[in-house]
């Protein structure tokens, strides 16, 4: 092994030195999402700011695009990082899996400057085969879904081959139909209709499925591997608790569906599906709290990574308040008939895709860059006492519970004035857009935004520099049984 | 402390997981074949697009406890009675240029979409527009170029998106007929332009 | 189908639905740690935590108008059910599968060397 402190590729497996490229691009795009979300926040206090330059349908659409790209950056480059220490064999296609993370990264780059020079394009399919697609989070033109598409089946054709000629685990099993149905759901979304509610009806499908029922399975794998890593927990138990979370979140998850299906022109028995799933969503969150107090309860282990660990624990209140508590609070159709479509949305949507995802991929970075380093020391005493990632980890979620706040505040009068009272006519919406409460909160998401862009560059500053010339090193944990 | 009990084996929840994703995936595949019937152009929840022939209302249905979308009398779009393929192909040409002008990344659609400008939904029937008379005119000159119209008392306004006259048209074409889906009461209480005769 | 919420019952809405969430939390919290550390004395604190639930799940009902049809009243009985058995439920599944767990490989919960830190 070579010297512990300086970041030596020799260090990493194939897999790992192709995660290490996907995290880099991941935090870049994590980059410009904050950025695009501060011009777009501003954009609501300074409405000329930008205007007819970068107008707020560009800022935004880049920043949710930003999102959903570098998450699924992180995704990807989490599963190679567990790749070959799970299936213990090298990755089958690792130079296909370089070319394809080379062609992805030069799509997606192609896509923003289209996003950014172009924006928009006559009323044309052609402009949906090649600027924009114009349906929010997967505005991507044509050419690069069928880009993502080749890229997901490339990763998968790499994951299914590698743990076949290798040790298929249990983690192995659920990793795999997972990206099947991260590939497949991912076509739903890729056709053209006149017909709105059809396209809504399609369009939830790649959002919900994705983010709620791929995605989580998603974290849950990288959870189970990350536990056995980090803390050392028996395989069969890590496995066994898999399958329970699949059990858990598909059955709630999948027809949880029917929350999106109220208002689309759906017919009216989407109000008791919807309803009722709502009702069991938190249950596999009770299930982790559990679970959580019993693994605590049953060992004493000190964990070898200190950033990590705390990462995953604002994984697990993040994904608490912003899924469990920001969720039901407008999920009931009753209620849901004035909070759908307003500044309730964006306050839901920014605490769970943070809590839910953010926070564990971040978690993922601090594992890399430790083994990036040579397997350096990262518990307590580090140099400065650790101030940059306790700092940057405070100023984020800081920075993102303000933002929450604020825009629920904001949504609260919205959902008042515009839905309730005024009944969303344009007076209406602007009679709530205008109202003080509304514009302060507008104010303090900015501020708080501003402290979460303050914790992301510190963090950025924190993986560069954390372990640099640390000594101390740690093999890690072997959970095998 | 019990041991290897069936319903804490790893292989029970292995088949639980399996069973449970595979079941609901079942449902969900038969509700959609139902509801995509349902949502289908020209029925009763969504109506063909020649419906842009008729007047649209959005009336308080008694028995649903909330609006619902009531079409009227005869009252062609720009004075013009379309055949269904017509109508459809200007309603094509509408959505089409919703999407290439990426409306929904200020707008909402069906309540769907980004919170920085107005709910699209309904906007064909909103008092914003006057009268029916001139709203028609109104709509099409406003979307060509809303940068010099009066938007609100807080300067926020719709950038020019270079949209041609016959987008324009077709916009509005898709509004009218979007603001003819029942939504289930979604927006509530929504105030409608006066269009008696 | 359903009877949209009055604009006078949205805090009480939004309020109550956050505590069904927080307070089902708690109880979950409160009954893991009471079994986990053998104190007993936290138990009664769990069933207050639940009993919080029941009283915020019946406000949330009142408010959103479930209480008035006969499926939406039939959802609301399996929520408070489901709730109070869940953490059952879950604790049971915890002492089992921990259980298959170690039979295999007879050592007990200890602590990895790899995770004490090599001076």
């Amino acid at each position: 092994m070579a010297t512990p402190g300086i970041c030596d590729s020799a260090n990493l497996n194939g897999g790992q030195k192709l995660a290490v490229k996907y995290f880099t691009v991941a935090i870049t795009l994590f980059g410009a999402q904050v950025l695009f979300g501060l011009l777009a926040g501003l954009q609501y206090l300074m409405p000329d700011f930008l205007y007819g330059v970068l107008d707020f349908s560009v800022n935004r659409m880049v920043h949710i695009n930003a999102l959903v790209v570098w998450m699924l950056y992180g995704f990807l480059g989490s599963v190679y990082w567990l790749l070959e220490e799970e299936s213990q064999h090298e990755v089958v296609g690792l130079k296909l899996g370089n070319l394809i993370f080379w062609v992805l990264t030069s799509a997606v780059t192609v896509v923003v400057l289209v996003y950014l020079l172009v924006q928009v394009g006559p009323g044309k399919e052609s402009t949906i085969w090649l600027i924009n697609e114009g349906r929010e989070y997967i505005e991507a033109p044509r050419w690069a879904d069928i880009g993502i598409v080749v890229s997901v089946l490339v990763v998968f054709y790499n994951v299914a081959a590698t743990f076949s000629k290798g040790r298929y685990t249990g983690i192995a099993g659920v990793l795999v139909l997972d990206m099947l149905a991260l590939f497949g759901i991912y076509l739903a979304g890729m056709f053209y209709t006149t017909n709105i509610s059809i396209d809504q009806y399609w369009w939830w499908w790649v959002i919900h499925l994705w983010v709620e029922a791929t995605w989580e399975v998603m974290v849950a794998c990288i959870m189970a591997y990350g536990l056995m890593k980090v803390l050392g927990v028996r395989r069969k138990i890590v496995e066994t608790w898999l399958y329970i979370e699949v059990a858990l979140m598909f059955g709630s998850g999948i027809l949880g569906l029917g929350h999106h299906y109220f208002w689309i022109g759906t017919p009216e028995y989407w109000f008791s599906i919807g309803g009722f799933f709502s009702a069991l969503e938190p249950i596999p969150l009770v299930a982790m709290v559990v679970h959580a107090v019993f693994d605590a309860g049953a060992r004493h282990a000190k964990n070898s990574n200190h950033p990590t660990m705390a990462w995953l624990i604002a994984h697990a209140f993040g994904n608490f308040f912003g899924a469990g508590v920001w969720g039901f609070m407008h999920t009931l159709p009753q209620i849901n008939l004035y909070t759908h479509g307003t500044q309730w949305s964006a306050s839901h949507g920014h605490l769970a895709f943070f809590g839910a995802y953010a926070t564990i991929i971040i978690a993922m970075f601090y594992l890399a860059v430790q083994k990036w380093r040579g397997d350096v020391w990262m518990s307590g005493e580090l140099p400065g006492n650790g101030w940059k990632w306790k700092w940057s980890l405070g100023l984020l979620n800081l920075g993102m519970v303000g933002m929450t706040v604020s825009m629920l505040v904001s949504g609260y009068v919205q959902s008042q004035i515009e839905r309730a009272i005024e009944g969303s006519s344009w007076i209406g919406y602007f009679a709530a857009q205008a109202h003080p409460w509304f514009t302060q909160g507008m104010w303090w998401r900015e501020l708080f935004g501003v402290m979460f862009a303050v914790g992301f560059v510190l963090l950025v500053w924190d993986l560069v520099t954390i372990g640099r010339g640390e000594k101390r090193t740690l093999v890690p944990a072997t959970s095998e049984t | 402390m019990a041991t290897n009990q069936w319903w804490a084996s790893e292989s029970f929840w292995r088949k639980t997981a399996i069973w449970v994703t595979g079941g609901s995936f079942v449902v969900l595949m038969l509700l959609t074949m139902d509801t995509l019937s349902q949502i289908s152009t020209g029925t009763t929840r969504v109506p063909a697009y020649s419906v842009i022939n008729h007047r649209i209302e959005y009336k308080f249905d008694e028995q649903r406890r909330v609006q619902v979308p009531v079409i009227g009398v005869k009252e062609p779009l720009f004075g013009k009675e379309l055949s269904e393929e017509e109508a459809e192909a200007l309603v094509k040409l509408g959505k089409l240029t919703t999407q290439a002008k990426n409306c929904m990344n200020c707008h909402t659609l069906l309540g769907n979409g980004a919170y920085y400008a107005p709910d699209l939904t309904k906007s064909w029937l909103d008092q914003y527009w006057g009268t029916s008379e001139i709203r028609e005119v109104q709509m099409v000159e406003f979307i060509k170029d809303p940068s010099d119209k009066l938007h609100n008392s807080m300067g926020r306004r719709m950038p020019k998106l270079g949209i041609t006259d016959e987008e324009a048209r077709g916009v509005v074409a898709f509004l009218k007929w979007m603001s003819s889906i029942d939504t289930n009461g979604f927006p509530y209480n929504f105030k409608s332009i006066e269009q008696e005769n | 189908m359903i009877e949209p919420a009055g604009l006078a019952d949205f805090f009480t809405i939004f309020f109550s639905s956050a505590m069904v969430i927080l307070l089902g939390a708690l109880y979950a919290l409160l009954f893991a740690y009471a079994r986990i550390r053998s104190m007993p004395v936290l138990m009664p604190l769990a069933y207050l935590a639940y009993a919080g639930l029941s009283i915020s799940t019946l406000f949330l009902a009142q408010a959103a108008n479930l209480l008035s049809h006969p499926l939406w009243a039939t959802v609301v009985a399996c929520m408070l059910l489901g709730y109070l058995l869940a953490p059952h439920g879950i604790w049971h599944l915890c002492v089992g599968t921990h259980a298959a767990g170690t039979e295999k490989d007879a050592v007990t919960e200890v602590i990895p060397e790899s995770m004490t830190k090599e001076a």
